[in-house]
């Protein structure tokens, strides 16, 4: 299983934290490293979850985590690059 | 825009959304919506239990497709709701949950009466919201309707401090919903549309997979066109029956675990699985590195976390699934014209299976009332516009096995969660949903003796629904394991429900006509007396033989190929050119 590192831009609403954490938790993936911070926006936060996944485990999170009102965007940041690289394995349903 | 208080526009904005009937408990924090409610023009059903109030939105919203509304108060009242809209959450019903909460400067202090729902149905719920401004309850509803009802439904809780109901605000509801978050797809895109079709036009033993969502989509005659165009067998999962009418002679049945064998058959041996809203549930799929090993696979679905979820998709396409199909049937007749395949053997085998193992039950030799028997006469004397409404186990399965369905939106189950006592409430907000038609609960005596005391609220609210139960005086299915799997030790499943309670004086208590029948020869007339009472809940006590078994059955984990006919009877392979 390879690290991956996502970034996911949410909501500034309660309760989102729990949302994203619980979502992990019940769907039995483990959560390597969490942060959470602010972005230019005070209506948004930016989440950065470091798993432990391979391919298929990894769309399946990023599927769940986009069925989350609260969730606006996922992005996974791939190793060695300062760009954040829009994942490519998602459908395009966020438009 | 008007001046109110926070109660007054939660019941405004619910109006706005269209709710024409509720069902509810009050207690200290909702008390103050249900001031308005007693002057609302929706209608309150004043259930007995608020897990009643749950499922009878979720029947509600089963039978009529719209949003079935429940409404609580906080903490018990609030916590006795999990249950139902867990329920709803397995089964995709839009059902929108209404619950009290202690006042905002409460919340946190472990109040009189405080649990944090929002925090408990996270899980579950599609969104849920915990509202504490009262100038945020008509956008909160706004947005619980809309959740609830577009894209693969489910439930939303709205969460409402007691202060914010009390307290006054301008309401105004929102003409519209726009979600940053939530965009579900309607039309398909054109290019999957086109994969789709080209894959089936190469298919020379396809399915149709067909599971709950086609009902939820209101796509059953999409579903007959393209049916009928390919000429493909069709099965129909535990969700969907009545998607597709039984009648029909490319209906295989219901697949997985207590499936026909032919529908089990088919999507283990196919070269092409045509999945219509359905999602590859274990009940289904068996031993999942075992299931239709041959087969490619076409995966429709409104939910793209579905979409490769528990089996890769060769072809996904995302979308409302009446859209997809709407849009599915030119392109494949275009392809077909170019390439039809022959399906003829691969029919010719699936009928031959059906033909030799059709679903089937022997009568007890004692004369005792065989439950499958009394089913099925429920089934054909009630007729194919009947809507019925099942608990949890063997009745469960025999009710969807031996009653012929023809039309969606009249089948009602707990097909995901599994619910024991789903089926008294459900038929309950079923009725009100469609008052003029027949509506029978199917029932176990086990499911009956969680829920029952609905019948008080059918009673009392002129809500007219029949209840079978069919009393094997056991936790029937859990027998049937026990029987099966653990030497016949039957430990914890005997209810001795033959002696206690009696099931027609509890329904005489209770308001209802209470009926009785033991034996096969008065099973038409007692279904018949219970048909010609229609100002009256009627509740009857089939008294059946505790020893019949579901059949067939794929055991649990095991794989489809080790389907069996009946206790360690599997069918004849060999004399099945396959």
């Amino acid at each position: 299983m390879a690290q991956h590192t996502l970034e996911v831009i949410v909501e500034n609403s309660p309760g989102v934290l729990a949302r994203v954490a619980g979502l992990f938790s019940r769907r039995a993936y483990n959560i390597e490293r969490l942060s959470v911070g602010p972005t230019s926006n005070p209506e948004t936060s930016k989440m950065e979850i470091v798993v432990n996944l391979d391919g298929h485990a990894l769309e399946q999170v990023i599927a769940q985590l986009d069925k989350l009102i609260n969730v606006l965007s996922i992005k996974e940041i791939l190793p060695h690059s300062a760009v954040p690289t829009v994942h490519d394995t998602q459908p395009d349903y966020q438009n | 825009m008007s001046q109110m208080n926070g109660a007054s526009a939660l019941v405004a904005s619910l109006e706005a959304a269209g709710v024409d009937v509720m069902f509810g408990i009050p207690g200290g924090a909702i008390l103050p919506a249900y001031d308005p409610i007693f002057s609302s023009s929706i209608r309150h059903i004043l259930v007995r239990h608020e897990q009643g109030a749950g499922h009878a939105a979720t029947g509600y919203a089963q039978v009529t497709g719209r949003v079935g509304v429940c409404i609580a108060t906080s903490g018990p009242g609030a916590t006795n709701l999990v249950t139902p809209l867990a329920d709803a959450a397995m089964d995709s019903v839009p059902v929108v949950a209404i619950t009290g909460q202690v006042p905002s400067v409460a919340i946190g202090t472990d109040a009189f009466q405080e649990a944090d729902i929002r925090g408990i149905t996270m899980p579950f719920a599609k969104h849920n919201y915990l509202i504490t401004d009262p100038a945020d309850i008509p956008r909160a509803i706004a947005e619980a309707f809309h959740i609830a009802s577009t894209g693969r439904p489910g439930p939303v809780l709205v969460d409402i401090a007691k202060d914010a109901l009390q307290k006054m605000t301008d309401f105004k509801y929102p003409t519209s919903v726009s979600l940053k978050g939530y965009q579900p797809k309607g039309a398909p895109d054109a290019q999957a549309v086109i994969d789709a079709a080209d894959l089936i036009a190469q298919s020379s033993k396809p399915v149709f997979y067909v599971g709950g969502g086609a009902i939820k989509a209101n796509a059953n005659r999409e579903l007959l066109e393209l049916a009928q165009l390919l000429g493909a067998p069709v099965v129909t999962t535990l969700m969907a029956r009545g998607a597709f009418p039984d009648s029909h002679p490319l209906n295989l049945g219901m697949p997985g675990m207590h499936g026909t064998v032919s529908a089990v058959t088919a999507l283990q041996k196919a070269d092409l699985l045509i999945t219509l809203g359905a999602r590859f549930d274990d009940r289904v799929t068996g031993k999942l590195s075992t299931f239709a090993v041959n087969a490619k696979v076409i995966h429709a679905d409104v939910d793209p976390a579905e979409i490769g979820k528990n089996r890769f998709a060769d072809v996904a396409v995302l979308g409302d699934l009446r859209l997809t199909i709407a849009a599915l049937i030119p392109v494949l007749k275009a392809a077909l014209a170019k390439t039809r395949p022959d399906l003829t053997a691969w029919l010719h085998q699936m009928n031959s299976l059906k033909a030799a193992y059709p679903l089937g039950y022997d009568m007890p030799e004692d004369g005792s009332l065989s439950p499958q028997y009394v089913i099925e006469r429920l089934g054909k004397i009630s007729g194919p516009e009947t809507i019925f409404a099942a608990g949890v186990g063997q009745h469960q399965m025999w009710a969807s096995q031996f009653v012929s369905f023809e039309n969606p939106r009249t089948w009602l189950n707990s097909g995901g969660l599994g619910t024991m006592g789903y089926a008294v409430p459900a038929a309950m907000g079923a009725k009100v949903g469609a008052p003029d038609t027949t509506v029978w609960a199917i029932d176990g005596d086990g499911c009956f003796q969680m829920t029952n005391q609905e019948l008080v609220t059918c009673a009392l609210n002129n809500i007219p629904i029949k209840v079978a139960i069919i009393n094997n005086e056991s936790l029937g299915m859990v027998r049937q394991w026990q029987t099966l799997f653990y030497e016949g030790r039957y430990s914890n499943t005997n209810l001795d429900s033959k002696r206690v309670p009696n099931f027609p004086m509890l329904a005489e208590a209770m308001g209802c006509v209470g009926l009785s029948c033991d034996r096969p020869e008065d099973v038409d007339a007692t279904i018949e007396k219970a048909m010609s009472i229609n100002d009256q809940p009627v509740v009857v006590d089939f008294r059946v033989n505790r020893d019949a078994m579901v059949w067939p059955m794929v055991a649990a984990g095991t794989s489809n190929d080790n389907i069996m006919i009946a206790r360690e009877t599997a069918p004849d392979w060999d004399s099945q050119e396959l």
